[in-house]
């Protein structure tokens, strides 16, 4: 039995319901169990800007509230992701660790060095594996032409994730995707950042970044993107209308979470378990086409 | 190409003009009675900066750099270069150091292993005690204190996820409340803008 403390982050059950709706949609089909920790905060990696002790101290937080449920924790996030496992990896530094402790016991936590996270992707491909996912398929997703985006956070640091992918070259995406039986499209700007992390400092950034990518997927008759982080997400799907108007184009690609589409697979209500009547760019092609297939 | 404007926070301006290729940041000579001897080592005094001294500028940061691509300006190998001169007041008051987009391209391909998103930090770290953080990072923090989470509570997300039966989230955190002020990262006040 796969059992996990689900950490939600801050911005996917406020701003990207769907992605929580798909992700517990998707784990319940796969016997992943689930639980909510209310306690559970924001995860620091924002914090770090002004103080990397709060950072720490947030995340290490964080694994001291799973830790005392002996739960493992399965983040959605990629840049919780990255936060929580780049502490994990600080605090096998004894001394931070006890620093850090000595702040968490004044209001009764400790945090003893247990806690293993996984991203859901991660999850899905160690514990569930693309060739269960490959059997369980029901609908015919290969008339969908889409190309994966992985979120930096997701591959690095690469010490932090123990050598799961490699950064430069990663797999587990294409995999997962290619096991949906969807069409995988190769493009040259797979590894460019979203520049999320940056949106609250500079949006006109961002907007750049999220161009040059757009820019290289027009032509490839992409039917959508599949991504694995809502940041990732915001960046490539809400922020068309301003690049649009930026860079005077007519981008309208749809964007979908990773669980989204192995939820058309499986058979998943897309509206009510999948959410895709949230997306400000409309997934409605992509669902046509997968009821075309009956 | 017409290339937009940089904004840092909400309200100082960058103008750039990609005609222009690459601007030297700071125009005038540093003279060495402007430099602090002290800045690297107050920098290596953070644990996070460790590897400084084993940068040999090769520049592999800044060429896998997806920002210095885009906005130049932006250069970890100078911004290294910068603080190992001793260039504490430039390096602490650049607009430049809180663009990061945190993607970790320059500590990936590092060839001496140097870490310079966690450099950065620091170099965030020292900048915010010396009054340079950009509001954007000050009011968020003010908002995690708040309710948790980076963003305050909104009816429209609240309904929604009651409409999709989603359990609702936790608003009020004793425990962060309690221990995030012994970081003192409450105290830290955003920039004021002078350009």
């Amino acid at each position: 039995m796969n059992k996990y403390a689900l950490f939600l982050g801050c911005t996917t059950p406020t701003k990207v319901l769907q992605y929580e709706l798909a992700s517990r949609w998707v784990c319940k089909y796969f016997g992943i169990e689930l639980i909510d920790i209310e306690d559970f905060v924001c995860c620091g990696i924002n914090q770090v800007n002004l103080s990397i002790e709060t950072g720490l101290l947030m995340a290490t937080m964080n694994l001291a509230f799973a830790e005392a449920r002996e739960l493992d924790i399965l983040t959605l996030c990629a840049a919780c992701t990255g936060a929580l496992a780049e502490t994990i990896e600080k605090l096998n530094d004894t001394i931070t660790r006890n620093r850090i402790n000595e702040k968490l016991r004044t209001v009764g936590l400790e945090y003893k060095g247990k806690v293993k996270v996984k991203h859901i992707s991660r999850v899905l491909y160690e514990d569930i594996g693309v060739e269960k996912i490959k059997r369980e398929v029901k609908k015919d997703l290969s008339s969908l032409r889409v190309v994966p985006h992985y979120g930096c956070h997701y591959l690095k640091p690469k010490s932090a994730f123990g050598g799961f992918e490699e950064p430069d070259n990663p797999k587990t995406l294409h995999e997962l995707i290619s096991a949906t039986g969807a069409h995988l499209v190769e493009y040259e700007t797979l590894g460019l950042c979203c520049g999320g992390k940056v949106f609250p400092v500079s949006e006109d950034l961002v907007d750049s970044l999220v161009q040059k990518k757009l820019n290289d997927l027009m032509g490839k008759e992409i039917d959508a993107m599949v991504l694995q982080c809502q940041t990732c997400y915001l960046m490539y799907s809400d922020r068309q209308k301003e690049v649009n108007k930026e860079y005077n184009k007519q981008y309208n690609l749809p964007v979908l979470l990773y669980p989204q589409l192995l939820g058309l697979a499986l058979g998943a209500d897309s509206v009510k378990d999948l959410g895709l009547g949230l997306h400000i760019i409309s997934p409605d092609k992509i669902i046509a086409k997968v009821a075309a297939y009956k | 190409m017409n290339k937009p404007k940089k904004t840092l926070g909400t309200s100082t301006t960058l103008s750039i003009n990609p005609e222009q290729g690459r601007r030297i940041e700071f125009k005038k000579p540093v003279s060495t009675s402007e430099l602090d001897q002290n800045f690297k080592s107050l920098v290596l005094l953070y644990p996070d900066a460790q590897g400084l001294n084993a940068c040999f500028s090769c520049g592999t940061c800044s060429a896998g750099c997806p920002i210095h691509e885009v906005f130049p300006e932006y250069n970890p190998k100078k911004l290294a270069k910068m603080v190992r001169l001793g260039m504490k007041k430039q390096v602490l008051s650049s607009p430049y150091i809180w663009y990061c987009a945190t993607c970790h391209n320059c500590e990936q391909r590092c060839p001496q292993n140097v870490k310079f998103f966690n450099i950065l930090n620091v170099l965030k770290n020292m900048a915010a005690k010396e009054g340079y953080a950009p509001a954007a990072w000050v009011e968020q923090t003010r908002q995690v204190i708040e309710t948790g989470i980076v963003f305050p509570t909104e009816d429209n997300w609240v309904k929604k996820r009651e409409g999709f039966l989603l359990p609702p989230l936790k608003e009020d955190h004793q425990k962060l409340k309690k221990i995030i002020k012994s970081t003192s990262i409450d105290k830290v006040k955003p920039r004021v803008n002078s350009e």
